[in-house]
């Protein structure tokens, strides 16, 4: 089975237009992550996400609201599997660091002592090169993980059979936001049923007397 | 697959035949006969790997390249470097303390501005080296050209044009007026010049060699200013946009006299040791502390914060 070579540029460049394209059929509507309809996913950002830490926004007015700084970091080829690093990535998000970090040290998977690395890299630099105040008040926007680039090796079975064996990588990704932690709302149950209800209320029955 | 080894005739003694026999005429010596000595030639384009082969350091591994007959040719790391611009400051003007409070009009002022009027036999004997290789210097004119100098720098800085700053501004400087600007906004204005600027001091070192001489001249500048520092984010890190302060200032300004096409860079500044403390940044920082012990406190450890010595620094 002849593999396709496709190198990384030519990922970025599809990557680009598939972007590209997609921006031209929105049209009004700019950004990718302010339209809900559109899903962000973790290939589009990962591979421009140390550059997003060189933006530089125009210096602001008195009056207007004080922008958050936002640190991007992240570690590429962790060896580690995408989908154990889930766990741990929606574990921490939506924390403030601190808390973060005590759930990451007493956490038993492997993962847990790498993405602690990568948030105390990612405080420091905020702290040194971002001009952040205060190293605990910042709390972790977005974390996520993505495949990295697997190695291939030959698992042998019986009988002369083999598999192709995959060494999985994974990236990690993280985003820390000066700032207290936005509330998320809960939801219970009965607030869900009350919406349920609302719905079938609202609607219409048409061609009717 | 027999390899092709060249025989030659190899003498043990290096003397001519003449000289053999005569010496053999002479001393009646039994010469011993020529022995064929075989030295193989021929090059060896691949040398397989060896199996089982321990990891060796480079040395090691370079000595038995030697050995088998690899010759590595000498690698030549060569690169030219242009110096067109000194380490430092040489001999750096001293500015007297007091010099920002005393107006010119009263007794101390005039004083001192005859003292600093003679200003040293060495700077004299600098502007004359000086105006040796640059006939257009003067002590007159240059504090104008020299300013304006000063201006389009600091302008070229908020711009972060790369080229015309390297133009304005010698390579010792740039890397200090550039370090961790570069993704800030600077917002700098030069409003008006309290007094007009005067060339204080001058001197030519020359480096490496002699004869490669540059030309450092001192300037002291008093003026008004605006200078904000804002961050990635837009947010304000220091000063302010509409408020203008009083800045006393001492600038070098150097040129490459030996080489003709050499101009007039700003090279550095000096911060004399009686200098005002600058304000601080808006954000608050943590001053690394003494460490703990379990049962101790802060407040009881009475622990100084170590304040820096009042020397003068050139930045």
């Amino acid at each position: 089975m002849a593999a396709s070579v496709v190198t990384w540029a030519g990922l970025a460049a599809i990557g680009r237009a598939c972007g590209h394209i997609r921006s031209r059929l929105l049209g009004s509507s700019s950004t990718l992550s302010q339209v809900s309809c559109l899903h962000t996913s973790t290939e589009l950002n990962s591979k421009h996400w140390e550059r997003k830490n060189l933006i530089v926004y125009p210096p602001q007015q008195k009056d207007e609201p004080c922008r958050s700084a936002e640190i991007y970091h992240c570690r590429r080829q962790i060896k580690y599997s995408k989908d154990k690093m889930w766990y741990l990535a929606k574990l921490i998000k939506g924390m403030t660091i601190d808390q973060a970090l005590t759930q990451l040290e007493f956490n038993d998977k492997k993962g847990a002592k790498i993405i602690k690395e990568v948030l105390l890299e990612a405080q420091d630099m905020a702290v040194r090169n971002h001009n952040v105040e205060y190293k605990s008040n910042l709390y972790i926007a977005e974390s996520f993980s993505a495949k990295g680039k697997y190695l291939k090796r030959i698992r042998y079975h019986g009988r002369g059979m083999f598999g192709i064996m995959d060494k999985v990588h994974c990236h990690y990704f993280v985003k820390l936001v000066e700032g207290v932690p936005p509330k998320v709302e809960q939801k219970t149950g009965f607030d869900q049923a009350k919406e349920y209800v609302e719905q079938l209320r609202n609607r219409t029955i048409i061609h009717s007397l | 697959m027999a390899t092709s080894i060249c025989r030659t005739l190899k003498y043990l003694q290096p003397t001519t035949c003449q000289n053999i026999k005569c010496a053999v005429s002479l001393l009646d010596v039994r010469l011993p006969q020529p022995v064929l000595v075989p030295i193989r030639t021929k090059k060896r384009y691949f040398i397989p790997p060896a199996v089982n082969v321990k990891q060796k350091t480079q040395s090691e591994q370079e000595d038995k390249a030697r050995a088998a007959g690899v010759v590595v040719r000498q690698q030549y790391i060569e690169r030219a470097i242009n110096i067109a611009c000194t380490a430092g400051i040489f001999d750096p003007y001293v500015p007297p303390e007091g010099d920002a409070r005393l107006s010119t009009l009263s007794k101390e002022g005039l004083k001192q501005r005859t003292e600093q009027l003679r200003q040293g036999a060495a700077s004299q004997l600098a502007y004359r080296k000086i105006k040796d290789h640059d006939p257009e210097f003067s002590t007159k004119g240059f504090p104008a050209l020299a300013q304006q100098i000063f201006i389009d720098a600091h302008a070229a800085l908020t711009q972060f044009n790369k080229e015309k700053l390297h133009s304005l501004v010698t390579e010792r400087c740039y890397p200090e007026m550039v370090r961790g600007n570069r993704y800030k906004t600077l917002r700098w204005r030069f409003i008006e010049s309290l007094e007009p600027p005067r060339v204080v001091h001058a001197r030519c070192p020359d480096m490496i060699s002699k004869g490669n001489l540059y030309g450092q001249v001192t300037l002291r500048m008093h003026s008004k200013q605006t200078l904000a520092i804002y961050d990635r984010f837009g947010r304000l890190m220091l000063g302010d946009e509409d408020e203008p302060r009083d800045v006393l200032e001492y600038l070098v300004l150097e040129r490459h006299l030996v080489n003709p096409y050499g101009r007039w860079r700003l090279h550095g500044k000096i911060v004399p040791a009686w200098a005002p403390p600058k304000d601080p940044i808006i954000k608050t920082l943590i001053i690394p502390g003494p460490k703990l012990k379990p049962g101790e406190d802060f407040e009881d450890l009475n622990y100084q914060v170590p304040k820096p010595k009042a020397v003068q620094w050139s930045k």
